[in-house]
């Protein structure tokens, strides 16, 4: 396995985010966290990169315990996380915003790697020297997994990237995900749309106030008829729904 | 002719300002925080300077030194200073999601190691101004008339080399990358693996090395340095900071300068008493009519570097 979490705990304080949650993901393996508002998803991939602290459990990525790692330890071992809300340098340029995701590499890679973006996504290309802040919302969310990727990680956490995208750019985001994967990076997607995620995940799990309370195969959890209506809130694939996910 | 003499002796004076009102912007910009201490960096480089200079190290384990020797480790005291007050206030007391209370606390904690320091250095050194034994006051080139003195000359170049040297750092620098990450976004820099408690001590010592560096320039150019001599020169600079714009490099350049400039006009026209008026009034003109600086943004204290 990649990724192995085990018992995982997080406090805010007084409330418990996470709890007792138990996750993995293999080589190469797409795998989704699934949830409503508030159901911990968020906290459990601060936890993962290092952002906050668990309270109790384990985090083994590629053999090593990484669970009291800094967050840059945990970049430098191949944990590459793509926050919610993308989270890009506004006032930096695009080229400098790729040039934070090359932040711990000092190999002469590193500026192949950023020609490497520009000839996926031209759009960033075309714009490479001016502010992030002038780029759309779906060049947004290039940009801030193409920083991830530049990184060159083994395993990329995503979370929300979909969240107000308009469906051309959610559909274009999907293909680009199931593309990294077959190139061999390992993806921990957490979305609100179970059925695009669903449709690309291998295997996937169902958050509910920050327990685990379902674990199954992509398909079998698409196939799943309650599952909307238990855990998911019932309606979360209407786009009214998609804002403002925090937790 | 007085006139332009009183001109150049304004780039002068404004280019002590400017040195500190750019340590003053950095940490505003970087960090969003108002660190008092920066006027007593400025007279620990020049007291510790003077000291080593009169006396030589403490202990009688050295002689007197030559004045450049004595700034040199002037300078480097002051850095020292700075980091250790990032270790034992803003790293210790630094909370890590704060809100602008929170801010409060590195702030009145900076002005803690003001008060401290200063006072330290008077039980020391006692409260009396002190003649700095610098270059010779000969050393004046004569251009048409108007005097400029070398060793003015020679500040002001490093001045000039110090803020471009600043500017390039945070453009084009992978840490300058790092320290404007933070700025905008501590927690999108941390997760791509921007070390916080790596960065900020950065921010600390460029503070320690320009305050420094004025303190020395003001004791080699006006030959005279005290226990008190950062309080007038951090309010001057902190004027100069706002009338440029809160965390814009080149605003606090234009603002130490333009703070200069009204400081010896005013003289020149209406006498020393009136200083403080012209240069606060400027600044409370300033905030009415442009409250963002020169170079300012609306966002206060967020990535603008």
């Amino acid at each position: 396995m990649l990724l192995e979490v085990s018992g995982l705990d997080v406090r805010y304080g007084r409330t418990h985010a996470v709890k007792n949650a138990t996750i993995s993901v293999g080589e190469g393996e797409i795998v989704t966290v699934l949830g409503a508002n508030g159901a911990g998803k968020t906290s459990l991939l601060r936890a993962l990169q290092g952002a906050v602290r668990p309270a109790s459990g384990r985090i083994v990525f590629d053999g090593k315990d990484l669970t009291g790692a800094s967050p840059s330890a945990r970049v430098r071992a191949g944990m590459m996380l793509v926050p919610e809300g993308r989270q890009i340098f506004v006032s930096m340029t695009v080229h400098e915003n790729l040039q934070m995701g090359v932040y711990l590499r000092s190999d002469r890679d590193a500026a192949r790697d950023i020609e490497a973006i520009y000839d996926r996504f031209p759009n960033l290309a075309e714009r490479r020297d001016m502010k992030a802040s002038v780029l759309s919302g779906g060049e947004q969310q290039m940009l801030a997994i193409g920083r991830a990727l530049v990184g060159r990680p083994r395993l990329m956490m995503l979370d929300e990237p979909s969240l107000g995208l308009s469906p051309l750019f959610v559909s274009r985001l999907f293909d680009l995900i199931v593309e990294l994967n077959q190139s061999g990076i390992g993806i921990l997607l957490v979305e609100q749309n179970t059925t695009m995620a669903l449709e690309v995940a291998a295997r996937g799990y169902v958050l509910e106030l920050g327990s685990i309370v379902l674990e199954d195969t992509a398909e079998s959890l698409a196939r799943n008829p309650t599952l909307t209506e238990a855990y998911l809130g019932g309606h979360q694939n209407s786009p009214s729904h998609a804002a403002g996910e925090n937790a | 002719m007085l006139l332009i003499q009183q001109f150049v002796n304004s780039i002068m004076l404004g280019s002590v300002y400017v040195t500190v009102a750019v340590a003053f912007t950095l940490t505003i910009g970087v960090l969003n925080f108002l660190n008092f201490t920066i006027p007593t960096l400025f007279m620990l480089a020049g007291m510790v300077g003077w000291a080593l200079a009169h006396w030589g190290l403490p202990f009688g384990l050295s002689g007197p030194m030559t004045w450049p020797l004595a700034l040199f480790f002037g300078i480097c005291v002051a850095i020292l200073a700075s980091l250790l007050v990032e270790r034992l206030t803003f790293r210790y007391l630094k909370t890590k999601y704060g809100d602008s209370t929170e801010h409060a606390i590195p702030l009145v904690s900076s002005l803690g190691f003001l008060l401290v320091l200063e006072n330290l250095v008077r039980i020391g050194y006692g409260t009396d101004a002190q003649r700095f034994p610098g270059p010779s006051a000969d050393l004046t080139m004569n251009i048409g008339g108007i005097f400029v003195r070398i060793p003015q000359l020679v500040s002001l170049g490093i001045v000039v080399l110090i803020v471009v040297g600043l500017t390039w750092l945070l453009k084009r620098s992978r840490i300058g990358r790092g320290l404007r990450a933070i700025a905008e976004n501590p927690d999108a820099a941390n997760i791509l693996g921007v070390d916080t408690n790596r960065v900020v001590p950065v921010v600390f010592m460029l503070t320690g090395l320009l305050c420094g560096l004025a303190g020395a320039l003001f004791a080699v150019n006006y030959g005279e340095v005290s226990p008190q001599m950062g309080e007038d020169i951090g309010t001057k600079a902190i004027a100069g900071m706002v009338v440029g714009g809160l965390g814009s490099i080149w605003g606090a350049v234009l603002g130490g300068l333009i703070v200069g400039l009204t400081e010896m006009m005013t003289i020149h026209f209406f006498g020393a008493d009136t200083v403080q008026v012209a240069v606060w009034g400027l600044l409370l003109l300033t905030l009415l009519l442009r409250p963002q600086g020169l170079f300012g943004h609306h966002s206060i204290g967020k990535g603008k570097l």
